[in-house]
């Protein structure tokens, strides 16, 4: 054994530089799989630790919008539950939107937000705390005083200092302790619900007392969330809760819900499984890639050999034991891949490390080594390329003695189909047709290679195109809300008003305005076949010359009817003219308000590609009893004002509480989608490696292999450039071939990902199969360009090839 | 003055931290249209004179003029240029492109030379070593001989004057290497100067002239020992 273990040393040393090739390819498999799924177990123990740590509520009870009530009140109610001992910690809060000025000397910092009330009494809050990231937490001592502490994400995003004033809406100033991060705000999604929106979206935590006084509702409360002791009954506290709520407010909707009821909560450990599935492919791609590149290098190993092992068949080796050769060199090389895959996984976990930390800013974050997933990397990187080589061990070892041990032009007999692909008629001159008949006369290796191209392209296609697909969907929700009056902002109120009230009225009469409508925005629930799809119902003129959605398929309802987007209409499984249930707020009393469920027509379809967005025509409000109100203002600027002057001088009038831009939604994502890209860039970069490899890997083979060939051609004159040329003809052939196989695998893959990968995960965007002309670029630059240029790597050792010594190899 | 001449030609190779003289002081002069063969045992450097002829080596001492034209000291281009004009190759072991017919192998060797029209003249060439039925056969289709034929239809139809042949029967069983020694032959008659290197003494017997060589240096310089025989009389 320590023979074979020395001779398939020597083999691998004799091919050194392709081995080491293969050897970073299967490295950068394992290692990106084994790198990024560590990913997935640090997010898993990190967030379980990071909502431990700050006490994610077991229940979460919100009020209808506009809806308020005593706070003692409230807690009361939910300590006269009959299973009150169950309950180990209640606290109300007073939640409210707002705009936030945090302008600095350089820099115009208007945006909307919310804020967050909490109890500070005893340390508190106890229940959904909030953990001071810098600067110091809030104290019993700030109660009613104007401190706060800023939430990190958009300090951090403005790159804000520790400590500093901001101003919310109604004039107040506030000091800001610290930045702050709470579980509900560890993704920071805005009133939207979207991602990422830390860059348009302020929240800010100060004393209960201090969001009583500046919301001018002293005492009041519109959020409880409670801890239970360890065992107690959710669902039988739930049901008491909800009974105690309706009992003695019954003119108030109260929604209760669990930690998955929060969106961040939700989003952050679904999105765990979703990308370890996205890991899972690229890793599992980009193995592949290596196997197929084992598979050349064992094929070439074996040719090589094949004399050898015919000579040992003469002598009376069994076949199994003269597998055993070349097998340990595949043995080595995957090893040898796995050995430096450990080393890439680090690299590629601590890059990942660090993009997470940014990313997911969470009090508690641990990156602790995973041996298990370091192991399944490992198996996988040794297995799959190994498994590859199997087949032509398998076909070298099946071949009688005397056809092993052929030499010379014996010893070149084709079978298959290369005779078939030879009789192709290729014109030009023979230096222009050997390219082309180099790739046709070994059809097996030539797929090969291909494959091996194609794997690196697919993975790069389906990754790129994820990025683009989302940028597309960006840029047809923005191409949707600025069909018209592309400059308008939305002006939140932070109660119903009615449209002539004076609040409203300064809002359209306001020298920077130049025409606004006044419109309702409404948390909603659709339902329809079994599929429930939240989202803010919009109750405005359909027709409006301010703006209008687009509407297809329009249809007349006798009853009331919405607009929904093609992708709610999707994934409810309706079309215009069938009935959906819609729950939606509806005014009970004064300022009373509860959810109620109606049946309401679809009367057309929208394109915008988020799904939580629908329509109603004013018409129909009388369903929500909110004829001759409105939350929400559309202000369209006056001639010559900017966006930034209406915000400025819209900020801070009676009853505003955020003005934004309607850009503001689709840059939000377009930022979010920036920073997404920090994670893809660590894999992208890997894939451009590996594509680079591979081509290399086939040029420097495809060099040793031709070597006799090559050499011939200099024995008749033929120039090294003439030579290199026909080099790089081949390479840009099989180039062609395995940029066209990897971009139409790329597309079904990207197809998949973006139909059922994605929606998984994002189920709210409807996102568009997208490839950018660039990326089809990219994926041409690398996988024609490179692979057709790889050949020049070899020019020094053609350069210094010994012509004579060359030509005189017997075969 | 010949078409080949050798002056002091020395090469030296520096293997394994030692010198090793592959050829000693050689001084040759081959002219046009002769059928020269050179013999030797193994190591004797018969192939490496072959090399310097054929500019795929350089000497370490000495000059070699072929045809009028220094090699030494001349450029690599220059050399790259040399060969597709004055020389052409035979090998042992056929070197033929294994992804190109009979046909397309011949036409390498003319498109080699830059010259045009180089389908119809290899088709010529083949048909006048007998493989004009063979036109579109890959090698791994051909029979030994049948490729050596091909090799030498390529090497004819760079129509260079000079034909190097390095052991083109090695390879080949006795009635093949004899059709094959009889088209190099016909190609000396042609006036094509033909250098065939083997360390075959009965090929020698055919040879207008031989050069024996042993130990890097010429020992004998003539016409065959016992006379010039036909190639109907050689056995092996």
């Amino acid at each position: 054994m320590r023979l074979w273990l020395r001779w398939s040393w020597r083999d691998l040393r004799s091919r050194w530089v392709q081995v080491a090739a293969i050897a970073f390819i299967i490295a950068l498999g394992s290692g990106i799989y084994s790198g990024l799924s560590s990913t997935s177990e640090w997010r898993q123990v990190s967030y379980d630790a990071s909502f431990a740590r700050l006490h994610m509520y077991d229940l979460h009870a919100d009020l209808a919008e506009g809806a308020f009530l005593d706070a003692t009140a409230l807690v009361d109610a939910a300590r006269s539950i009959p299973h009150a001992d169950a309950i180990e910690a209640v606290e109300p809060r007073l939640v409210t939107s707002t705009q936030v000025d945090a302008s600095t000397n350089g820099e115009t910092i208007l945006v909307p937000g919310r804020i967050v009330g909490v109890d500070v009494t005893d340390g508190g809050p106890h229940v959904n705390g909030v953990s001071a990231a810098k600067g110091r937490p809030l104290e019993a001592s700030d109660a009613g005083t104007d401190v706060g502490l800023l939430d990190r994400h958009f300090a951090d995003y403005y790159d804000l200092p520790d400590t500093g004033r901001i101003e919310v809406s109604g004039g107040t100033t506030l000091d800001y302790v610290g930045q702050g991060l709470s579980p509900e705000y560890f993704l920071i999604t805005g009133e939207r619900n979207s991602l990422l929106a830390e860059a348009n979206y302020a929240v800010v935590f100060v004393p209960l007392e201090t969001a009583q006084r500046i919301a001018g509702r002293p005492g009041a409360a519109n959020d409880l969330v409670v801890t239970l002791a360890p065992g107690a009954d959710r669902s039988a506290v739930r049901a008491e809760l909800e009974a105690v709520f309706a009992a003695r407010f019954p003119d108030v909707g109260v929604e209760l819900n669990g930690p998955r009821g929060d969106f961040a909560y939700r989003y952050l450990y679904d999105d765990i499984e979703g990308d370890q599935r996205f890991y899972n492919i690229f890793a599992v791609l980009i193995l592949a890639g290596a196997a197929f590149a084992a598979f050349n290098l064992t094929g070439r190993i074996v040719e090589a050999q094949r004399r050898e092992i015919g000579i040992g068949m003469a002598l009376g080796v069994p076949a199994r034991r003269l597998a055993v050769r070349p097998l340990l060199v595949a043995l080595e090389v995957a090893l040898l891949g796995v050995v430096f895959g450990v080393g890439v996984g680090l690299v590629v976990a601590a890059l990942m490390g660090s993009v997470l930390e940014g990313f997911f800013p969470l009090p508690v974050w641990r990156f602790p080594f995973q041996l298990g997933v370091f192991a399944r990397g490992a198996a996988l990187g040794l297995f799959l390329p190994f498994l590859a080589t199997l087949y032509p061990v398998w076909r070298a070892v099946r071949v009688t003695p005397v056809t092993a041990i052929r030499t010379g032009f014996l010893a070149t007999q084709s079978s298959g189909l290369a005779p078939a692909l030879g009789r192709i008629p290729i014109p030009g001159r023979t230096t222009a047709q050997l390219p082309f008949r180099n790739v046709l006369r070994a059809p097996r290796r030539t797929l090969m290679t291909v494959l091996g191209i194609a794997a690196a392209i697919t993975v790069l296609v389906g990754l790129v195109g994820i990025i683009d697909s989302f940028l597309a969907t960006i840029d047809e929700a923005d191409a949707e809300s600025s069909t018209s009056s592309p400059d308008r902002v939305n002006v939140s109120l932070d109660s119903f008003y009615p449209t002539d009230s004076d609040e409203v009225r300064a809002i359209a009469d306001a020298p920077v305005t130049g025409a606004a409508e006044a419109t309702l925005e409404l948390p909603s629930t659709m339902r329809a076949n079994g599929t429930e799809v939240e989202t803010l119902l919009e109750v405005r003129d359909l027709d409006s010359p301010l703006w209008a959605p687009t509407i297809s398929d329009r249809t007349e309802a006798t009853g009331p009817g919405v607009v929904i987007t093609e992708t709610a209409a999707d994934d409810l499984a309706v079309e215009p003219g069938d009935r959906i249930t819609l729950r939606h707020p509806r005014r009970e009393g004064a300022t009373s308000y509860r959810f109620v469920d109606s049946r309401v027509t679809v009367i057309g379809l929208n394109p915008f590609p988020i799904r939580n967005v629908a329509f109603m025509g004013l018409a129909d409000a009388g369903l929500t009893n909110l004829e001759g109100l409105t939350n929400l203002v559309v202000v369209d600027p006056a001639p010559g004002t900017s966006v930034d002057e209406v915000k400025q001088a819209l900020f801070g009038q009676p009853g505003v509480a955020s003005v934004q831009p309607i850009s503001a939604f689709v840059d939000t994502i377009r930022d979010a989608l920036e920073d997404a890209l920090a994670i893809l860039v660590v894999v992208e970069g890997a894939v451009l490696l590996l594509a680079l490899l591979i081509a290399f890997n086939s040029a420097s083979i495809n060099a040793d292999e031709r070597a006799r060939e090559h050499a011939t051609m200099f024995a008749f004159g033929l120039r090294l450039r003439t030579v290199l040329r026909m080099a790089t003809t081949e390479g840009a052939v099989i180039g062609v071939l395995g940029t066209g196989v990897g971009l139409g695998a790329g597309w079904l893959l990207l197809s998949w990902l973006v139909r059922s990968l994605i929606p998984e995960t994002l189920p709210d965007i409807g996102i568009v199969t997208f490839l950018a002309p660039s990326t089809v670029l990219t994926a041409v630059g690398l996988g024609v360009i490179a692979v057709a240029l790889a050949p020049l790597l070899t020019s020094r050792k053609l350069r210094r090839m010994d012509i004579p010594s060359t030509l005189r190899v017997m075969e | 003055m010949g078409l080949i001449e050798l002056s002091g030609v020395t090469r030296r190779y520096e293997i394994g931290g030692g010198t090793v003289t592959a050829l000693q002081d050689v001084n040759l002069t081959v002219g046009a249209g002769e059928f020269a063969v050179v013999l030797g045992p193994s190591g004797s450097g018969k192939t490496t004179l072959l090399n310097m002829i054929g500019a795929l080596d350089t000497a370490s001492e000495g000059e070699i003029t072929i045809d009028g034209e220094r090699l030494s000291g001349a450029s690599r281009a220059d050399l790259f240029r040399f060969r597709r004009q004055k020389v052409s190759f035979v090998f042992q072991t056929f070197n033929l492109f294994p992804g190109l017919t009979a046909v397309e192998n011949v036409q390498f060797g003319v498109d080699a030379t830059g010259k045009r029209d180089g389908h119809r003249i290899a088709a010529e060439v083949l048909a006048r070593v007998g493989l004009g039925d063979r036109l579109h056969h890959f090698p791994s289709q051909l029979s030994g001989g049948e490729q050596q034929r091909v090799a030498i239809a390529r090497a004819l139809a760079t129509d260079n004057p000079i034909l190097l042949a390095d052991e083109p029967t090695g390879e080949l069983d006795f009635t093949t290497g004899i059709q094959i020694l009889e088209l190099l032959h016909e190609q000396a008659h042609a006036g094509i100067t033909v250098l065939i290197v083997t360390h075959n003494r009965e090929i020698s017997r055919v040879a207008d002239r031989v050069i024996e060589l042993s130990s890097g240096r010429i020992v004998t310089d003539g016409p065959p020992t016992g006379g010039q025989v036909p190639i109907a009389e050689l056995h092996w």
